[in-house]
């Protein structure tokens, strides 16, 4: 099938009115998760997750990734109006956006910030279906080596990225990959590590595990602290299309933050959250006055809040044409796509032209919805901001617990979500990261075959994975990064970019 | 932080441990012919170097002037209460059934806060069990246990 043929079937398939109906839910629930904070994309995805099974895997492929470019949306809103991050790709928003706000200018930062997810979005999807399926057609030579080294290099690289500390990070991923192996060995269908429980032969549920860690935990960390009001700043909305001069200012920003966010997002670990920050941090060095960024500075929008839509759908290609989920994030969606019996790869595309060509057309007509649901329908938003979350936790808590039970009809699942809220708060508490362990959870089976694979090729030696040239240079550039963190000239840079984002 | 960096670096190198003991038990094969626990040996004894590495890192870096507990301050009470609400509702749900167990939750979660009327807690507690009990198990088709009492 031609190109544009691909494009007809994708708009033909979300045309659908279920859908159509999954796109809009999946829309509406990430600018509602993006909006408020105390769960972001990662938790409502993995809340979403047990709804996915009643469904088709189109519906549900269209509706969590609506959820996860969506909450980019509703992430700029919290951080214009109350200097929120309502997700972690929208905290560079804070620094100028609520300046913005501050002066009476937070209908151009609403509505740039828009505008800009909109344009970045939009030119991410193309490049998605431009790149995609080369890079699909490529990957169908890489064997079980450059898959292992890949896998290895996108654990070390979200490792290197998260807040904390490197090592700690690194033990979370090698955490990750121990309770990934509970379940039945791959080869001799023989019990690993499941103490005699017979539930434990499936392996742990991805949902459990990502609702504890993500929801539960993120609501035992909220609750510790004394309840205050959210602050939304008092203004009147208004003006929510940019004028000449916003425009002016911000274009080649928006452009720039789409580059920067698109090929960010294919890296293993790269993702919205590093495009954002990289991004803004590229706004202010080209500036000719730098010295005005955090003071309301439009660039300072309009670059990340691009550059993290842009990242989404760059984000969206390892997984469809390598079948290795780049960050957390994609791992959920990975796992869905395992539910429903489906193994994203090279010949995902292929295969299932409706579901990778649907939704692409659904990126299309949801980020059309995000503009609607994000401009002329934000005073909705503000309202939202202002529900207490004495009302919230409770609700977030119920639809962990459900979510968690209808997997399977079993309490066991919910005193697993549990048992790994309770991992999880004090993770957060010791100073240990969630999302190295989750992205090892569900890569640790796939790595683990292609390593047995790999030696089995090789008759045993390890050098197999030096001497192919995509795995070498894979394994290279993780092994730079490892060793940034004991060198210390890179160290200091390493601690450069943190003190941006704590700033 | 370094008193926890010490005693987690711990837990973490008895995890390791135990694994690396397991998976010789499961056979790890030879690099020629994997078996069934040379990943899991693999990535155990790595944790369990890391650990050292904590540890170590924790025992000869010098500790700041102030220490404070990391739960110090906090309402961990609060916490604590939402932790045992919930185990118990997992514990209770399949006897109680869902509207039972899961107002009970919610009128519970709802009244966890100062300055929450018992009247207001429990109306919207009820309304969010009927709701949710409507959208998931009406509309979604979850199965929710009945409990005793038949509903």
């Amino acid at each position: 099938m031609g190109f544009l043929d691909n494009i007809i079937l994708g708009f033909q398939v979300v045309m659908d009115p279920i859908n159509l109906l999954f796109c809009f839910i999946g829309v509406l629930t990430g600018t509602l998760v993006g909006v408020l904070p105390g769960i972001g994309p990662l938790g409502a995805i993995a809340l979403l997750l047990p709804a996915t099974l009643r469904s088709t895997p189109t519906a549900s492929i269209i509706m969590l990734a609506g959820v996860y470019y969506g909450a980019m949306y509703g992430g700029s809103t919290t951080s214009i109006l109350v200097n929120i991050p309502g997700e972690s790709a929208s905290v560079v928003t804070c620094l100028d956006g609520y300046q913005m706000a501050r002066k009476g200018r937070a209908g151009p930062a609403l509505a740039i910030a828009a505008w800009g997810s909109f344009i970045a979005g939009t030119l991410s999807i193309i490049g998605l279906m431009l790149v995609g399926v080369p890079l699909a057609n490529a990957a169908l030579s890489f064997g079980p080596p450059e898959y292992f080294s890949l896998m290895c290099a996108g654990l070390i690289v979200v490792a290197f990225l998260v807040q904390g500390s490197m090592l700690k990070a690194i033990m979370m991923a090698l955490v990750g990959l121990l309770i990934g192996s509970v379940g039945l060995d791959l080869v001799t269908g023989l019990p690993k590590f499941t103490f005699g429980i017979d539930e434990l032969a499936d392996g742990v549920g991805i949902g459990p595990t990502a609702m504890g860690l993500f929801g539960i935990a993120e609501v035992l960390v909220n609750l510790e602290q004394r309840f205050e009001g959210r602050e939304v700043f008092k203004t009147k909305i208004d003006r929510l299309w940019p004028s000449l001069k916003d425009w002016k200012a911000s274009i080649w920003a928006i452009g720039r933050g789409s580059a920067i966010g698109f090929f960010l997002g294919i890296l293993p670990g790269g993702g919205a959250v590093l495009a954002s920050f990289v991004s803004y941090a590229a706004e202010k060095k080209l500036s000719k006055h730098p010295e005005r960024f955090g003071t309301g500075e439009i660039e300072g929008v309009a670059g990340p809040e691009s550059a993290n839509n842009a990242g989404t759908g760059g984000s969206l290609i390892p997984l469809f044409s390598l079948g290795i989920p780049a960050t957390p994030t994609m791992a959920l969606l990975f796992s869905m796509f395992l539910i429903h019996g489906i193994q994203p790869g090279p010949l995902f595309i292929k295969t299932y032209p409706n579901i990778f060509w649907g939704l692409v057309a659904s990126m299309y007509l949801g980020n059309l919805l995000l503009l609607i649901l994000n401009l002329p329908l934000v005073g909705i938003w503000v309202k939202v901001l202002k529900i207490p979350y004495r009302i919230l936790f409770p609700l977030i808590i119920l639809f962990c617990l459900i979510g968690a039970y209808s997997l399977n009809n079993s309490t066991v699942d919910i005193f697993v979500m549990i048992l790994f809220g309770i991992v999880g708060y004090l993770m957060r508490k010791f100073g240990y990261e969630g999302p190295p362990l989750i992205l090892a959870f569900v890569l640790g089976p796939i790595m683990e075959q292609a390593l047995r694979q790999s030696l089995l090729i090789s008759k045993g030696s390890f050098m197999i994975f030096v001497t192919r040239p995509i795995s070498a240079i894979t394994l290279i550039i993780a092994g730079l990064l490892l060793l940034s963190t004991v060198f210390p000239y890179m160290k200091k840079r390493r601690i450069k970019y943190k003190d941006l984002k704590e700033d | 932080m370094k008193a926890y960096d010490r005693g987690s670096s711990l837990f973490w190198l008895l995890l390791s441990a135990y694994a690396c003991i397991e998976s010789l038990r499961m056979g790890i094969g030879t690099p020629r012919k994997p078996g069934m626990g040379f990943m899991t040996f693999g990535a155990a004894g790595i944790l369990g170097i890391f650990s050292l590495i904590l540890f170590a890192k924790a025992s000869f870096e010098k500790e700041g002037d102030k220490v404070v507990s990391v739960f110090s301050g906090i309402l961990w009470k609060r916490v604590l209460f939402v932790l045992i609400v919930i185990i118990c509702y997992a514990k209770f749900m399949p006897d109680l059934g869902y509207l039972i167990s899961t107002s009970l939750l919610m009128f519970l979660l709802f009244l966890i806060l100062k300055g929450t009327r018992w009247w207001w807690a429990l109306g919207s507690s009820l309304l969010t069990t009927f709701l949710t009990y409507y959208i998931f198990s009406i509309g979604l088709n979850c199965q929710f246990p009945r409990g005793v009492f038949g509903f």
